[in-house]
C-alpha cells in the first residue's frame, strides 16, 4: 500500500454537531454553492487550455495549476460541510490547513505525455466511481450516491444526537476524498490515478463488533473464465439465495419472538441464521468480484476466504428488540446506498481483472468493506447481534474496544450503558 | 465365471432384451405395413418452388450444424482432459464445485458454439427466415442460457447426491429421477407456456373441434401462438400429458388456405391421438438409462461420479452418447411424424392440401423437399418433404382419391 500524493487529512473531533447549524445547513451552504458552481464552470473551460499546455511541456502551468488545487481544496471543505464531516463553516477558498477535513497537493510534477493525451479516457472508469460516491455533492451535482446518502441520514442523525456517527464521518471523508484524488487525476494535478482503497484514507480504527470481516488477506488473483460468466454462474446462487431469504425470514419471526420472551435468541436459530448472513456475504463476495472461488451454498464458516465470524449469542435489550425492523431501517438505506458503490466496483473491477487476471487491491477492499457492513446490517437485522453496524470504513489493522467510541446512531436505544 | 459375473450378465441380458421390446412396442405404428410409397420426382412435385434457393439455404444449415457439433465434441474433450483444474477456483464443497465445473463446461460449449450461431443468424436474417434484430439475437437468449446453466447444476445435483449415497449403482436411480422429470416436464410445459391465446373466428374453432373429435381426442383445445415478431416461418406442435395435453399452431400459419390449415390441425392431433409425447418419453428413457450406466463406467477413472473433478469427463460422455444416439432418435421421430400425416390423410381425406402445405414450407420456409441421405438419415427429425408428399399420393391411391 503506497500512500497517495494528493493526501486526504481529517482532524479528530468531538464530534458535536450543534442542531440549529445541522437543521439550516444546506440554506447555509447556498453562497458556497454559488461560488463553487462559478469556480466550477471556469474549472471546464479552462481545462482544454491546460491539457494543451501539459501535452506540450509535459508539466501543468502553475498558475492554472494553483487554481485547480485551491478549486478542489474548496470543493472538499465544502463536501466535508454538508455531510457533518467537519463541524465549522467552512472559509470561502480557505487554503491548506484552513479547515479540519483538508486535501495536501503533491508539487508540481512532469507527466507522462501519453498518459496526460489520454487523461480524459484514462479518467473515466474513476469518475464513474465518482458517481458512485456523490462526489458531485458541493456542486449541487449528485443525484444519489454515497455522499448523498450520507446528508441525508447524516441531517436526521445530527438533529436526533446533535453529534455525527464516527463511521458517517469517516464514510463521508472516504467518498469525498477519493471525488478529490479522481479530479485531481483528471485536471492533471497529479499523474497518480486515484486510489479506491478505503484504508488509504483518514479513518478511526474500527471498532471491535460481533460481526467481523476475516480473510482480507485473500490473494488477488481472478480467474479469467469465472470472470467472464460471472453472472451466469452466480445463477444457481441467485435462485439458492432467493429460496433461503423466505427460509431466513420464517427463522427470524420465530428468533423475534424468543428474544422478546427470553432476552435472547435461541442457538439453534441464531446459527441458522448466522449461517443464512455468511452464505449471503460469501455470494455477494463471489458476485461481486471481491473473491475469487466459487462459494458454496451452507454457509459454514471459514469456507471462503472472504469470511464473516459471528459471535454466539448474547442477551439482548427487549426494547431494542421490539423495534429493530424500525431500528434497521437507517442502516438498510445505507446498504442500499453503498449497492451502488458495489455495482460500479464491480463492474470495473470485472474489466480489470478479465484483461489482468486480478483484482485492484483497492476495488477489492472497498468491496470487502461494503460487504462487512452489509454482515453487520443483516446481522442486527436477523437479531444476532444488538450492536448497530459500524459504517465507517476503518481502519481494520487496529481494532479498538467498544468504551473507547463513540456512540453508534441509536446505540443509546440498544445499550443505555453507553454515554 | 464368477457368481456375480453371471449375475451381471443375466441382468444385462434381461435389461437388452427389455430395452428390444419397448423398443418394439414403441415403434408400433397404424400406417398399413403394406403401404407403397411412390417414388417423388422433386423438380415436378414442387414446381413453382425455388428449390435451388431452399437447397441452397439448407446446404449451410446442414453444414454449420455439422461444424457446431464436431467443435461441440472437441470443446469437451479438451474440458475433459484440462477442465479439473477449475477445482482450485471453488470454495463449493464436491456437489457444489461439480455445479461449477457443469456450468464451466456449457460455458465453453456455449462460447465455441457461438460463431455457428451467429452464422446460422445472419443465413436466416439474409432469407428473411427470422424477422428479430441482431440486438435481440444476441441478448435475447441470456434467460435461456441462465436456465440452461440452472438446469446443468440440477442434473448435476441428482447424479453427484446418488453416487455419494450409492456408489457404482447411481446411475440406476439417477436416470429414473431424469425420466420422472422428463414425464413430469412434459406433463406442466403446457401450464409453463404463455402467449396462448384461442383461435380467432368461430369457423376455425368448430373445424378444430370435429377434427379433434375424429381423431379420438375431443377435449383437447387448439390455441394460437403469436411469433410473427420474431419469424416468419410457419410451425405448429403438440404438447401436454393427460389433462394439459394442447395443441398449438404459431400465427404464421394460421393464415395459411383453410385446407392447409386443417391438414396441419389434423397432423397435431394426430400426435395426441397416437400418444406420441409419452412414447417419446418412453424413447428417452430408452436411451437415457445405458447413458447413465456409461457415464458411470467412464467417469470411474476420476474417481466416479462423487467427485467433481468426474464432472468435464461425464459432460464429454454424456455428449457424445446424446450425438451417437440422435440417429435413433430422429428416426423414431420420423416414425413419429409419418404417422401423424397418415392421421391427417384419413381425418381430413384431402391429400392435395396435404401436398400444397409441404410445397408452401418449401417457398416459405425454405424447407428443401430432398435432402442428402446420409444427413437425412442421420439427423433429420421429420420427413423429407418429398417423402411427405408419397404419402399422401400413396394414401390416395389407396382410398381411391384422386391422386394430387
Amino acid at each position: 500500500v503506497v500512500e497517495h500524493p494528493v493526501r486526504i487529512t481529517a482532524e479528530e473531533d468531538d464530534l458535536v454537531r450543534p442542531r440549529l447549524g445541522v437543521f439550516f445547513r444546506i440554506v447555509l451552504a447556498i453562497p458556497h454553492y454559488i461560488l463553487l458552481n462559478t469556480l466550477g464552470a471556469v474549472a471546464i473551460m479552462l481545462a482544454p487550455f491546460v491539457w494543451i499546455a501539459t501535452l506540450f511541456t509535459g508539466i501543468p502551468p502553475a498558475a492554472l495549476t494553483d487554481f485547480y488545487r485551491s478549486f478542489l481544496r474548496y470543493t472538499l471543505h465544502v463536501s466535508a460541510y454538508l455531510t457533518y464531516a467537519a463541524r465549522p463553516y467552512p472559509p470561502f477558498l480557505g487554503g491548506p490547513g484552513s479547515y479540519p477535513v483538508d486535501v495536501a497537493f503533491p508539487p508540481y510534477e512532469r507527466q507522462s505525455r501519453w498518459s496526460v493525451g489520454f487523461r480524459f479516457f484514462l479518467a473515466l472508469p474513476a469518475i464513474l466511481l465518482t458517481i458512485a460516491h456523490g462526489s458531485g455533492l458541493a456542486l449541487g451535482m449528485a443525484l444519489g450516491g454515497t455522499l448523498t446518502g450520507i446528508w441525508l441520514l447524516g441531517w436526521f442523525a445530527c438533529l436526533a444526537r446533535g453529534r455525527m456517527a464516527p463511521g458517517m464521518k469517516d464514510l463521508a471523508v472516504y467518498s469525498a476524498g477519493y471525488g478529490i484524488q479522481a479530479f485531481a487525476y483528471l485536471f492533471l494535478l497529479t499523474g497518480r490515478y486515484p486510489d479506491s482503497d478505503p484504508a488509504l484514507y483518514p479513518s478511526a480504527p474500527l471498532p471491535a463488533h460481533p460481526v467481523r470481516m476475516t480473510g482480507l488477506d485473500d490473494a488477488p488473483r481472478r480467474s479469467r473464465m469465472l470472470v467472464f460468466f460471472r453472472l451466469m454462474l452466480s445463477t444457481p446462487h441467485f435462485l439458492w439465495h432467493q429460496l433461503w431469504t423466505i427460509v431466513a425470514l420464517v427463522a427470524w419471526v420465530l428468533a423475534w419472538l424468543c428474544a422478546l420472551a427470553t432476552g435472547r435468541v435461541p442457538w439453534p436459530l441464531h446459527r441458522f441464521l448466522a449461517a443464512y448472513v455468511r452464505y449471503t456475504t460469501h455470494f455477494y463476495a463471489f458476485f461481486y468480484l471481491a473473491s475469487n472461488p466459487f462459494p458454496g451454498f451452507v454457509g459454514t464458516a471459514g469456507s471462503y476466504p472472504l469470511d464473516v465470524a459471528i459471535d454466539p449469542p448474547a442477551p439482548q435489550p427487549r426494547w431494542g428488540v421490539l423495534f429493530r425492523v424500525v431500528l434497521v431501517l437507517p442502516a438498510l438505506l445505507l446498504v442500499q446506498i453503498l449497492m451502488l458503490l458495489q455495482y460500479a466496483t464491480a463492474f470495473l473491477s470485472w474489466w480489470a481483472a478479465l484483461f489482468t487476471g486480478r483484482q485492484p487491491r483497492g476495488m477489492r477492499n472497498a468491496q470487502a468493506y461494503a460487504l462487512r457492513y452489509n454482515a453487520q446490517v443483516w446481522a442486527y437485522g436477523l437479531l444476532l447481534t444488538a450492536r448497530y453496524p459500524y459504517s465507517g470504513p476503518g481502519d481494520w489493522a487496529q481494532p479498538k474496544p467498544v468504551a473507547e467510541l463513540a456512540p453508534a446512531l441509536v446505540s443509546w436505544f440498544t445499550h443505555p450503558e453507553l454515554p | 465365471v464368477s457368481r456375480r459375473a453371471a449375475a451381471n450378465l443375466v441382468l444385462a441380458v434381461i435389461a437388452v432384451a427389455g430395452a428390444i421390446v419397448g423398443a418394439i412396442l414403441l415403434s408400433k405404428t397404424t400406417i398399413p405395413g403394406d403401404l407403397k410409397t411412390p417414388k417423388i420426382d422433386v423438380a415436378r412435385e414442387f414446381a413453382g418452388t425455388d428449390l435451388g434457393d431452399a437447397a441452397a439455404f439448407e446446404r449451410l444449415l446442414r453444414w454449420t450444424f455439422i461444424g457446431s457439433q464436431v467443435t461441440l465434441v472437441v470443446v469437451l474433450a479438451l474440458y475433459a482432459k484440462h477442465g479439473a483444474r477449475y477445482v482450485r477456483d471453488s470454495a463449493a464443497g464436491p456437489i457444489g464445485t461439480g455445479f461449477l465445473l457443469g456450468m464451466l463446461g456449457l460455458a465453453f460449449v456455449w462460447i465455441a458454439q457461438l460463431p455457428f450461431h451467429v452464422v446460422d443468424y445472419w443465413w436466416a436474417h439474409k432469407h428473411d427466415v427470422v424477422e428479430v434484430g441482431w440486438f435481440d439475437f444476441l441478448f435475447g437468449d441470456w434467460l435461456a442460457l441462465s436456465a440452461q446453466f440452472l438446469f446443468v447444476c440440477f442434473a448435476l445435483l441428482l447424479a453427484m447426491g446418488f453416487a455419494r449415497r450409492l456408489a457404482r449403482t447411481w446411475w440406476l436411480p439417477a436416470a429414473a429421477a431424469f425420466v420422472a422429470l422428463t414425464l413430469l416436464f412434459a406433463y406442466i410445459s403446457p401450464l409453463l407456456a404463455s402467449g396462448l391465446r384461442d383461435p380467432k373466428g368461430p369457423q376455425l374453432r368448430a373445424e378444430a373441434a370435429e377434427i379433434a373429435r375424429k381423431e379420438g381426442v375431443p377435449s383437447i383445445p387448439l390455441k394460437v401462438e403469436e411469433v410473427h415478431e420474431i419469424t416468419d416461418a410457419p410451425n405448429a406442435y403438440a404438447f401436454g400429458l393427460g389433462s394439459t395435453r394442447k395443441v398449438v399452431l404459431w400465427d404464421t400459419i394460421v393464415g395459411f388456405p383453410r385446407p392447409q390449415v386443417r391438414v396441419v390441425i389434423a397432423h397435431e392431433y394426430g400426435h395426441q391421438a397416437h400418444h406420441h409425447i409419452i412414447k417419446s418419453v418412453g424413447w428417452t428413457a430408452l436411451v437415457l438409462i445405458p447413458t447413465a450406466l456409461l457415464v458411470s463406467l467412464l467417469t470411474r477413472r476420476r474417481g466416479g461420479m462423487a467427485r467433481p473433478e468426474a464432472v468435464p469427463v461425464a459432460l464429454l460422455v454424456f455428449i457424445v452418447l446424446t450425438i451417437v444416439a440422435t440417429p435413433l432418435e430422429s428416426a423414431a421421430s420420423r416414425r413419429f411424424e409419418r404417422e401423424a400425416d397418415w392421421s391427417a390423410l384419413r381425418t381430413t381425406r384431402d391429400p392435395a392440401a396435404m401436398k400444397g402445405l409441404f410445397q408452401r414450407f418449401t417457398s416459405e420456409a425454405l424447407a428443401d423437399p430432398d435432402p442428402p441421405g446420409w444427413y437425412h438419415a442421420l439427423f433429420d427429425d421429420h420427413p423429407s418433404g418429398a417423402e411427405r408428399v408419397a404419402m399422401a399420393k400413396a394414401w390416395a391411391a389407396r382410398e381411391g382419391v384422386p391422386v394430387p
